[in-house]
């Protein structure tokens, strides 16, 4: 995909583009302008950001695998202060120092871990989709890819009290603090900072007996990972396994509720359960644009990114990319685009993807078996630096199964 | 050819197994078994889909 460029000379500087990837516009709906920079070439350059954007699905995938040329020990954040925060941590490491970190956070998180909990899982959803349906007229967003996220991970890892009810403000925080210096991240500083003010006080008796937190605490004690190391995951497990999960099922909603065909055939066939999954995460990715930086001059395609420079990861624009899905712009169940960009790859890749999985399946198989259709008034959206995500969507009638 | 898998780095997705069930499985405990890691012309392709699918790059072919 890259070679080491021996010289730049005769090499070319990316394209660019004055678009500013973090605009209200093209937070909610970025598409449009994903087509056009895609259309430049696989990296275009963003003055606006400060960043070299990957727009096209090769160069993405290439560089997720490749952390070695587009690492994450700087941050994968767009601004110094929240790269500054998030060091040593899983997110903000490469190998060797990434290895140790991320078996300790997915130690308790990994499908190993997770699969005596599938069937609490699918009874959960089950149950709070069977009460929906027969209520008649919900809010989905609130009733459902919230409510369902927040219960099993407040459960899961054994938060409490006060705490469960500042889990939504907080995951939505820390997420938008990871975008570049603007009004949004300004306001989100002081809530993100409750957050991991919280985490670093914590302490086990905080969490409930028996919970995967409890265990982080546990495993801090026996040494088998570093004094102080307990704090961060339980951040990490907050911050990431909310906001994009609630996205996740939110867009599994809107999605299903304005392509009935597409329900109507995971109806007629269950199996296309994870394919559907797959297919709601390719069409509409709950992250729009994640961060790297280069260790060298990388050459892509012909265009080079210079060392130390911010790399701006567009998985939703890699989602689409032509060269690689055919009819990007078509939401089709039975794609099955198992090779989708939205969880990233490689060593980096989404820790918690086997409880999404869990989550996200349960959703959709009781929304196949129990509606055949969803009449929903229109979705509002509202701009976040980073998560994308459906913020309303009142369903006003079920047409039940 | 020939799968190959980096222990250590494999959490037990399973997506692997899904693509090629013939090759690989996940035991009672969530581990990954290759059941054959020699692989001939004619499973190239479901080594391959196995090697591609694997959320966090543990699987590769030498």
């Amino acid at each position: 995909m890259w070679r080491r460029s021996r010289s730049l000379e005769g090499m070319t500087h990316p394209p660019t583009s004055d678009l500013d990837l973090f605009s209200d516009e093209v937070l909610t709906d970025p598409y449009p302008s994903y087509a056009d920079l895609r259309a430049l070439g696989p990296v275009v350059h963003l003055p606006a950001n400060e960043v070299y954007a990957l727009t096209r699905y090769d160069a993405i995938r290439a560089a997720l695998g490749g952390w070695e040329t587009f690492s994450s020990a700087h941050g994968v954040g767009f601004n110094p202060t929240v790269n500054e925060a998030l060091m040593g941590t899983s997110l903000a490491s490469d190998p060797p120092q990434h290895t140790a970190l991320r078996a300790a956070l997915t130690e308790n998180l990994s499908p190993r871990a997770l699969r005596g909990l599938k069937s609490q899982i699918d009874a959960k959803a089950d149950a709070l989709v069977a009460d929906l349906v027969a209520s008649g007229s919900f809010e989905a967003i609130d009733a459902l890819a919230r409510a369902l996220p927040l219960e099993i991970v407040a459960d899961l890892v054994g938060f409490t009290g006060e705490v469960r009810g500042r889990m939504l403000a907080w995951g939505k925080a820390a997420n938008q603090v990871i975008g570049p210096l603007n009004q949004r991240t300004a306001e989100s500083f002081p809530i993100a900072g409750e957050l991991y003010q919280w985490c670093s006080t914590v302490s086990k008796a905080d969490l409930a007996e028996g919970s995967i937190g409890r265990g982080i605490f546990e495993a801090e004690e026996r040494g088998a990972i570093p004094p102080g190391a307990a704090g961060p995951i339980i951040h990490q497990y907050l911050a990431a396994g909310v906001e994009n999960t609630v996205s996740a099922i939110g867009n599994i909603v809107a999605l299903f509720a304005s392509h009935p065909d597409q329900l109507a055939l995971v109806r007629k066939d269950p199996s296309l359960v994870p394919a559907a999954f797959n297919e709601v995460l390719r069409f509409w990715a709950p992250i729009n644009a994640w961060g790297r930086e280069t260790t060298r001059d990388v050459e892509i395609e012909g265009v080079v990114i210079p060392a130390g420079a911010r790399v701006a990861i567009l998985f939703g624009s890699g989602n689409r990319d032509p060269l690689h899905y055919d009819d990007p712009d078509t939401f089709r169940v039975e794609r099955n685009p198992v090779d989708h960009l939205s969880l990233g790859y490689g060593v980096h890749g989404c820790a918690g993807q086997g409880l999404a999985r869990l989550e996200a399946h349960a959703v959709i198989d009781a929304l196949a078996r129990r509606v055949e259709r969803l009449v929903v008034g229109t979705p509002t959206r509202i701009p976040h630096n980073v998560t994308r995500s459906v913020h309303a969507l009142p369903v006003l009638e079920v047409v039940t199964a | 050819m020939r799968i190959e898998l980096d222990r250590p780095r494999c959490e037990g997705h399973g997506l692997c197994e899904e693509a090629a069930p013939s090759l690989m499985h996940l035991d009672d405990e969530g581990e990954l078994v290759i059941d054959r890691a020699d692989v001939g012309e004619s499973e190239a392709a479901l080594a391959h889909a196995a090697v591609r699918v694997c959320p966090v790059a543990a699987l590769r072919i030498a």
